[in-house]
């Protein structure tokens, strides 16, 4: 470990007291701790409250009905990473269903036409960063604009009708194993996945970058308009998959299905520490964040309580996280966006209390 | 303890005078418990290098910052300025240099706005033109009331500024670095207007770092330097030389001892023939040439164009036409800054917060940005390789921190600085562009920065340095070119660099 160099001036001492006081070292590894305690709150709570909740049956229960969205978080995670956001994947979660479901039932096989919905996706994320970067207008109208147009697309598609799956062989990802439906262990890999190149490749690397300062990304010679335009591809890739997933679930292509992909998958990813303005964020927060959300409905679904107050309960999330978020800048030396600094370098957190330990002995 | 020279004009009655103002931020002073006065109907020129504590006087009577000490009085009242609207009500109106207006209203929108003239809370069109054009004939100056803010020249939305401050009754209007970006006829015009405003009775005082003009206008020139008012001198009697000594202080005549430069060889590591470009200020036929083992000094004040000269080499400016010759080859100007980077050009940008570092991320992951592809394999880092890097570079640019894992947000400006540097300097430039390196750093990470890269130049590197601090520039140059409003107006070298004969080149119109 690095120790302290030379001999510290005056000034330096404050300013490593500072750096080494409670709140300064709790604020930085704090998020994941933070986050992850709110959520052994949350199943405490509802285990005690809710019948049935604490079991493994139900535990699957909650990893089935949040794989879909987690696969869209994914994707979402990126986008806000690199600072921008997505809403089209409300739009894109249906179309990507729908056009599964209706390739499927046009004969051609489950690769072609998961690659067909997912082709989709990618095209609608590419236009989506085109017009962000090249025509200059931002995320939130791009998106919000072709949110309607491919949710319209997806009624279009398919006649404003659910439409059933003909084969009911093509939806493999429904079946089980080691207990859990597929589509939970697709969830897990791409998780991974998303995981390893955020934090050890060059590509998540220059994403913290251009999210936490575009400029000097720019002048760094990163190609600041292509990386835009690939998160929002990733996302449309995560967003038209996460539907293909749900045709697996329900045996049937339905356009109105996915539309609160948006607000759940941006809830999840700012309470897994994102920042509305870039450069912070990681997959693991943004996993917990979806797992809180799944709970959340779950236990009140088991409560028995009306899944219209779910909604205000996510709603309700979204806020809070933000709130967080705010109240740790402003009182907790900036500590969100410390969060790139340990999603770039999990160790951090670690090294942090070890040296913090060895200071202090 | 300053000692407040005698003020000039009519010390019975002084419009404003602010007694022992100070200001800290963190441990630098910025104002040093300084006197000042100023009289009915007085041009006064508030005049320093850069960091003299200029704009924080400027700040602290336009209200917007707080003196941890000291107090204001308006008509010999005590007054407390907690915010500008408190400096408005007390007749003191403040210029900034960026100028705040709705640029999508007229004029005349722009004039009243937050007064409107109304009645019973109903405002009109023509009320609005008719209270403007009222505003505007007080005091003679011509607008086209009806023009929208955006379709105005700078000079125009300065006057719009101006008149609006008017409008408030004023008394006393305090402008920061008003010329910065106006041409000369702009700038007289200006002038103009000012000695208008003096002769009404109001107070003006004039922030500015240009001689030439304060002397054109000020009857009484305060010199600030380091925080301290040292020297209150009526203009008409004051010379340009007298001026500069204050500002310099004792560092004027100074002459730095340099080494033997012999360690030049003589290579042309970089020349730029014929730069031109329109704009504000006009470059026309800029050209000079870069020795390897050189460090070649650009010095102008802040809108001489030098910056330009900086940026366009970076490639972020696309619109310069002439020739460049980069290690022995010419090759067309830049037009991106990758193609800049690929070439081996090094540039280190003016704003580290904004344009150069990403403030949340590690150390570690600052200095490699640049080099992302040599500490990975496969798109895949090397994180135990990265890591080494870090420390190695570290340890030679004496970087002070705990761990090259901290985000770069957590350290002092001097370092902070300093990791800007290393990350330039770890892709091995050719030649390396610097861009007011030193801005905002402290004294001491000032010298072990410039210790550093006279120990590149010496090892061979070829450096242009830009600034507008005369000091840095004679400490640090081997060469120094003088601009001033987009031309070289003299090169400097071997005992003639000092900082006055700077100074004077880039001051005086003719030197």
């Amino acid at each position: 470990m690095t120790g302290i160099e030379g001999s510290p001036s005056p000034k330096r001492v404050t300013k490593l007291r500072h750096a080494l006081s409670p709140a300064a070292v709790l604020g930085q590894a704090s998020h994941l701790l933070g986050i992850g305690g709110f959520y052994l709150a949350i199943i405490a709570y509802f285990a005690f409250a809710a019948p049935f909740f604490f079991t493994s049956t139900n535990a699957v229960n909650i990893l089935s009905n949040v794989s879909v969205i987690g696969v869209v978080a994914i994707g979402q995670a990126l986008v806000l990473i690199a600072g921008g956001f997505d809403l089209s994947v409300s739009g894109l979660v249906p179309l990507g269903g729908v056009t599964y479901t209706v390739a499927i039932n046009d004969d051609l096989g489950i690769p072609e036409a998961t690659a067909v919905a997912i082709l989709g996706g990618v095209l609608v994320g590419i236009l989506n960063g085109f017009i962000i970067t090249k025509v200059g207008i931002n995320p939130l109208v791009t998106t919000l604009g072709m949110l309607s147009i491919t949710g319209g697309l997806a009624f279009t598609i398919s006649d404003g009708v659910t439409i059933p799956l003909e084969n009911v062989n093509a939806a493999p990802l429904g079946e089980e194993f080691a207990g859990m439906p597929l589509y939970v262990w697709t969830l897990i890999t791409l998780s991974v996945i998303a995981f390893l190149v955020l934090r050890y490749t060059v590509y998540g690397r220059m994403l913290y970058a251009l999210g936490g300062n575009r400029e000097a990304s720019r002048l760094a010679g990163m190609r600041v308009d292509l990386l835009t335009i690939s998160v929002y591809a990733a996302s449309g890739a995560c967003a038209a998959f996460a539907g293909v997933m749900i045709v697996h679930q329900l045996l049937a292509g339905a356009p109105a299905v996915g539309g609160d992909a948006a607000l759940e998958s941006i809830t999840a990813v700012i309470l897994g520490g994102a920042s509305l303005t870039g450069g912070a964020g990681g997959i693991p927060g943004t996993m917990i964040g979806v797992l809180i959300i799944g709970t959340i409905a779950n236990g009140l679904a088991l409560m028995q309580v009306p899944t219209f107050y779910q909604d205000i309960a996510t709603g309700v999330l979204l806020l809070l996280a933000v709130t967080f978020g705010q109240l740790r800048v402003l009182f907790g030396r900036r500590t969100t966006r410390v969060l790139a600094g340990m999603t770039a370098g999990a160790g951090q957190a670690r090294a942090r209390w070890r040296r913090r330990s060895g200071t202090n002995s | 303890m300053t000692i407040l020279h005698p003020v000039t004009g009519s010390e019975s009655q002084t419009l404003l005078d602010a007694i022992g103002l100070t200001k800290r931020y963190g441990g630098q002073v910025a104002l040093n418990a300084i006197d000042f006065s100023i009289a009915p109907g007085e041009l006064v020129a508030v005049i320093g290098e850069n960091g003299a504590g200029k704009s924080t006087f400027a700040k602290i009577l336009s209200g917007a910052v707080r003196p941890d000490a000291g107090g204001l009085r308006v008509h010999g009242k005590p007054i407390e300025l907690n915010a500008p609207r408190d400096a408005l009500r007390h007749g003191i109106s403040y210029i900034p240099q960026e100028l705040a207006y709705l640029p999508n209203l007229t004029v005349a929108e722009n004039l009243v706005v937050g007064r409107w003239p109304n009645r019973g809370g109903l405002t009109t069109r023509g009320r609005i033109h008719a209270e403007a054009r009222r505003i505007a004939a007080r005091f003679g100056i011509e607008l086209d009331i009806g023009a929208q803010i955006a379709q105005l020249r700078l000079a125009e939305r300065q006057l719009v500024e101006i008149v609006k401050a008017l409008a408030r009754d004023v008394s006393v209007i305090v402008l920061d670095e008003p010329t910065a970006s106006l041409t000369s006829d702009e700038s007289d015009n200006l002038f103009h207007v000012l000695r208008g405003l003096a002769q009404e009775g109001v107070g003006v005082i004039f922030i500015s770092h240009r001689l030439d003009e304060v002397f054109d206008l000020a009857d009484r020139i305060v010199v600030l330097r380091n925080g301290d008012v040292v020297a209150n001198l009526e203009a008409a009697k004051a010379t340009s030389q007298e001026v500069i000594a204050h500002m310099l202080g004792a560092a004027a005549e100074e002459y730095y001892e340099r080494r033997d430069r012999q360690t030049r060889d003589g290579t042309v590591a970089l020349a730029l023939r014929n730069w031109t470009r329109i704009g504000l200020p006009n470059i026309v036929n800029f050209t000079l040439t870069l020795h390897r083992g050189e460090v070649l000094g650009l010095f102008g004040p802040r809108g001489c164009g030098a910056d330009l000269i900086a940026d366009g080499l970076a490639g972020r400016i696309s619109d310069f036409v002439g020739e460049i010759e980069l290690a022995g080859q010419a090759r067309p100007i830049f037009r991106s800054t990758r193609e800049a980077r690929a070439a081996g050009l090094g540039y280190v940008p003016p704003e580290r917060k904004r344009e150069g570092l990403v403030m949340a991320l590690p150390v570690q992951t600052n200095l490699t940005l640049h080099v992302l592809s040599s500490v990975s394999r496969f798109g895949w880092i090397n994180r135990v390789r990265e890591r080494r890097i870090a420390e190695e570079w570290r340890d030679r640019l004496q970087i002070r921190l705990r761990s090259v894992r901290q985000p770069v947000e957590s350290l002092s400006g001097g370092n902070q600085q300093k990791v800007l540097l290393g990350s330039r300097l770890l892709s091995k430039p050719r030649v390396l562009v610097l861009n007011e390196p030193t801005r905002g750093v402290d004294v001491g990470a000032r010298a072990e920065i410039h210790r550093y890269l006279r120990n590149e130049a010496d090892a061979g590197a070829a450096i242009l340095w830009v600034t507008s601090d005369a000091e840095e520039a004679v400490l640090v140059s081997d060469r120094l070119l003088v601009m001033r409003d987009g031309a070289i107006v003299g090169e400097l070298s071997g005992p003639a660099m000092t900082q006055t004969n700077a100074l004077m080149l880039a001051t005086k119109e003719a030197a």
